[in-house]
């Protein structure tokens, strides 16, 4: 019974570790342009792919291929920010959410014309021998999504803690005007933040996919209970986030293995609407006052 | 006394922006409140008007107590406000936000709504006519057709007084309503101001322009750092030292109609 | 009746148009699946245009009438319209339920929060398959039947779903034209002024969110008869947003501008049949175009064009902008 739970846990935190870089990603993007990017789903969707279709066949080998997955999604961020979100100037909340639903549906008409609705997966980066620890087994894959998440979490915090380019970034997302008046590239900036959201979305996508197979359409779920994650940790707070995803990819596995399998898509709505209903500032967010 | 307000607090975060605040507003008076930036004179209103709650203290108006209400509960007591930053509906036109002023006057419901009935259709009548006359009153009869997006800022300023009055309240909360507006609207809103006040409604004025204030109100409150620092007649509060050394600065002259 | 005019002109649209081309497939039965969802579009709109309100999850209301309909109808035997009134019921009551906790919050939260009951719902229906007969849905929908008259053509379908489209219409807008319309318009124009003119804004909302949701749930009872079948796709995160797009590329705050987008976007699917690879990449790229270019909708774009021609254009007021 115990072994169970902890096999669950770990395919909790597995889970939980690509939700936290989506939520990551979310949080980025919301603090530097006060825009919930409902494409962040795809960014994953199409890291993975991409990679899968370099490394096709006789194609690239693994890492140039994921190397050039995560550039060209990245881009694809970029391009994001440049041509739908920036044009929309003034618009109001509901706009901009259906902007980034417009692009999400879009890279996903995308990937479908590309590479149609079969399913695929990249092959496991160091073999499929499962590792025991006790009555519980872990895939190296495991080790590979947790560890590489890991280590872009630290790398982002340290990006927007001991960085200037970041905490410029940190600057435009407190007060954009003031910003400006300091010197500091707003567009650039922003620019800056899609194209690492994107990032750690490829990235996601790309160390996940190896167990978790992919799809034209693995994104919209993905991006959903992303922002899920990211609001029960806090919106805005980016290392909340990543604690929001992992906490829902425990829960998640947890319910699913537990308790019911058909359900456990409804667990991080459900989540989404208490957090909303009872503490919409998350567990680590500040609640903020507004101004008449 | 139509307000009265005792021991009022209140604080948002480590900032104390109203500090054990007491005053009382008579019926029947232009009652201003002044003082500097950050004074908590917007803060003040919106405790009137139930959009925050004080931390402590007592708010009574015309015998009910106000706090804990909901700021429609408060509104249909009969006290109305304009703001300070306009919150105009721009997306009607100019009759149609001062009808909106009627609507603690009227009772139609969503039935009536829906089905169109007769006694629905007379009362619009009346509001139409209401909120006429409210327009009329302050010098917007001409516009009533525009929408109030077309209007420019001084009418903007003038189309929330009437909005507020088509409620026919008992005390109007008017916030900076000369703010932005030239030397002819500032004369023009201080003889609307005085036409309020001579239809019985008791106008609480904040407003940074000195000279209206000296010249529209017959109390003032001076308020620095959140507490009372002078109350009385203009004639009072220009004299007290500690208002010039305070706000006023020096030895002012205002005239005086 | 000058206010009825367009009403008028949109009843003779509907009548006409089956008396000119009679037997024509596109009238009788593109035209029927567009009037149903000019019915959640209307509804839809007027949450959304007129109360500024947002709602990601319309189509979840639109699916619990269309289950109501079909599992009263098909399990137990219910009268279609004894049924339809359950299913009112059913999307009335879910919609009163959650609207006081939803409605309260503003902004993003409000849209992902309505995703995330549209979702739920979705989640349930298909997961709850001893009822609902899980992703193959629910077949043999008996008809309809008015008077002991049937309804079970494709022309007699066009008929109910034309008077049922006037009559949401009629509705709406004698509500728009009210003093309860103008105060969801208030709600939408600056929330804090409208509670100011003793609005209770809560209320409000509350009321207009269970007025979109009982226009679903009519329009989702129509449907399951119409069909004859459901099944949860019909009522997934996706149609929620085309119902959104329906009504912002129609134009917010416009019943007609709701019937006009819900009718283009009906059409869509028809006139990309020979784009079928590309279908999603275009509606896509369409609803990213429509909010960049065109926020305020083709009607809001023709009323800005109007008061420009009238050398009216003043601030930029109206949907495309928050109001403070």
């Amino acid at each position: 019974m115990w072994d169970q739970i902890l096999q669950f846990v770990l395919t909790g935190i597995t889970l939980g570790s690509t939700y936290a870089l989506v939520a990551l990603g979310f949080a980025i993007i919301y603090n530097a342009s006060d825009v919930v990017n409902l494409a962040q789903g795809e960014f994953v969707m199409l890291g993975a792919m991409s990679a899968i279709a370099l490394t096709a066949g006789e194609g690239v080998p693994l890492v140039p291929a994921i190397l050039v997955a995560v550039l060209v999604t990245m881009v694809v961020g970029l391009m994001l920010q440049r041509f739908a979100i920036a044009p929309a100037r003034g618009i109001t909340v509901v706009g901009t959410i259906i902007i980034t639903i417009g692009a999400s549906i879009f890279l996903r008409g995308l990937a479908l014309l590309l590479w149609g609705k079969d399913i695929h997966a990249l092959p496991h980066f160091s073999g499929e021998s499962p590792i025991r620890l006790g009555n519980v087994t872990l895939l190296p894959q495991n080790l590979w999504v947790m560890g590489g998440t890991a280590v872009l979490v630290l790398a982002v915090h340290l990006f927007f803690n001991r960085t200037l380019l970041g905490k410029a970034i940190l600057a435009c997302s407190c007060n954009k005007a003031a910003a400006q008046l300091v010197g500091i590239d707003v567009g650039r900036m922003l620019l800056v933040a899609y194209g690492l959201s994107a990032m750690l979305g490829a990235m996601a996508g790309v160390l996940v996919t190896p167990i978790t197979f992919t799809s034209y359409d693995a994104g919209i779920m993905l991006g959903l209970k992303g922002f899920s994650a990211a609001v029960l940790g806090g919106m805005g707070n980016p290392m909340g986030a990543v604690a929001g995803g992992l906490v829902l990819g425990l829960v998640e596995s947890l319910a699913a293995g537990l308790i019911s399998s058909g359900y456990k898509d409804a667990i991080a709505f459900v989540i989404l609407l208490l957090v909303l209903f009872l503490r919409p500032s998350g567990l680590f967010g500040r609640a903020s006052a507004e101004r008449v | 006394m139509l307000l009265e307000a005792s021991g009022l607090t209140k604080s948002f975060g480590g900032v104390t922006a109203i500090a054990d605040l007491d005053f009382l507003v008579p019926e029947g008076l232009v009652y201003a409140v002044i003082g500097p930036n950050g004074a908590g004179k917007t803060t003040l209103f919106n405790m009137l008007s139930g959009i925050y709650r004080p931390d402590e203290g007592r708010l009574t108006f015309a015998g009910q107590a106000l706090i804990g209400q909901a700021t429609h509960q408060i509104a249909r007591l009969g006290l109305s406000r304009t703001f300070q930053n306009l919150q105009i509906f721009f997306n009607m036109s100019v009759l149609e936000n001062v009808m909106v002023g009627c609507h603690a006057r009227a009772r139609t419901g969503l039935a009536g709504a829906l089905l169109r009935l007769p006694r629905m259709r007379r009362e619009e009548e009346r509001i139409r006519q209401w909120a006429g006359e409210a327009l009329d009153f302050c010098d917007l009869g001409g516009l009533k057709g525009r929408q109030a997006s077309e209007l420019p800022y001084g009418a903007l300023k003038r189309l929330e007084i009437a909005r507020a009055l088509a409620a026919r309240p008992r005390l109007l909360l008017m916030d900076e309503p000369a703010a932005g507006l030239n030397d002819t609207e500032t004369l023009e809103m201080r003889g609307l101001i005085r036409r309020i006040r001579d239809q019985g409604i008791t106008v609480l004025l904040v407003e940074h322009n000195m000279g209206l204030v000296m010249q529209v109100s017959d109390r003032i409150l001076v308020l620095d750092y959140g507490s009372r620092l002078a109350e009385g007649t203009p004639a009072e509060v220009r004299a007290n030292p500690q208002v010039i050394a305070a706000y006023l600065g020096g030895e002012v002259h205002y005239a005086v109609e | 009746m000058k206010r009825l005019r367009g009403w008028w002109l949109l009843a003779v649209l509907l009548a006409a148009l089956p008396l000119i081309f009679p037997g024509n497939y596109y009238i009788n039965v593109v035209g029927s699946s567009a009037g149903l969802f000019a019915i959640l579009a209307v509804g839809l709109n007027l949450l959304m245009g007129y109360a500024g309100q947002i709602s990601l999850g319309h189509a979840a209301f639109f699916g619990l009438g269309a289950y109501a309909s079909a599992i009263l109808t098909t399990r137990y035997g219910w009268n279609p319209w004894s049924a339809l009134g359950a299913g009112l019921v059913l999307s009335g009551l879910v919609a009163y339920l959650i609207a006081r906790p939803i409605l309260g919050l503003k902004g993003h939260y409000l849209a992902m929060a309505t995703l995330g009951f549209g979702i739920i719902v979705h989640i349930i229906l298909v997961q709850t398959g001893g009822l609902t007969g899980g992703p193959d849905g629910i077949g043999e929908i008996p008809p309809l039947s008015i008077f002991g008259w049937a309804i079970d053509s494709d022309e007699r379908w066009y008929g109910v779903i034309a008077v049922t489209l006037l009559l949401v219409v009629l509705l709406a807008l004698n509500l728009m034209d009210s003093r309860t319309g103008r105060a969801l318009r208030a709600l939408h124009g600056a929330e804090v002024a409208a509670a100011m003119m003793g609005i209770d804004t809560a209320g409000a909302k509350t009321a207009v969110f269970v007025l979109a949701a009982l226009t679903a749930g009519l329009a989702g009872s129509l449907f399951a008869h119409q069909q004859a079948f459901v099944s949860p796709d019909s009522f997934s995160f996706f149609v929620s947003i085309e119902l959104v797009t329906m009504v912002v590329l129609g134009g917010m705050a416009s019943t007609f501008g709701a019937i006009l987008g819900a009718v283009l976007l009906t059409l869509l699917p028809e006139l990309l049949v020979v784009f079928e690879d590309y279908e999603v990449l275009i509606f896509g790229a369409i609803l990213m175009l429509i909010m960049i270019f065109l926020p305020q909708g083709i009607a809001g774009g023709l009323r800005d064009l109007w008061q420009s021609r009238r050398g009216l254009l003043g601030r930029k007021g109206g949907v495309g902008q928050d109001a403070a």
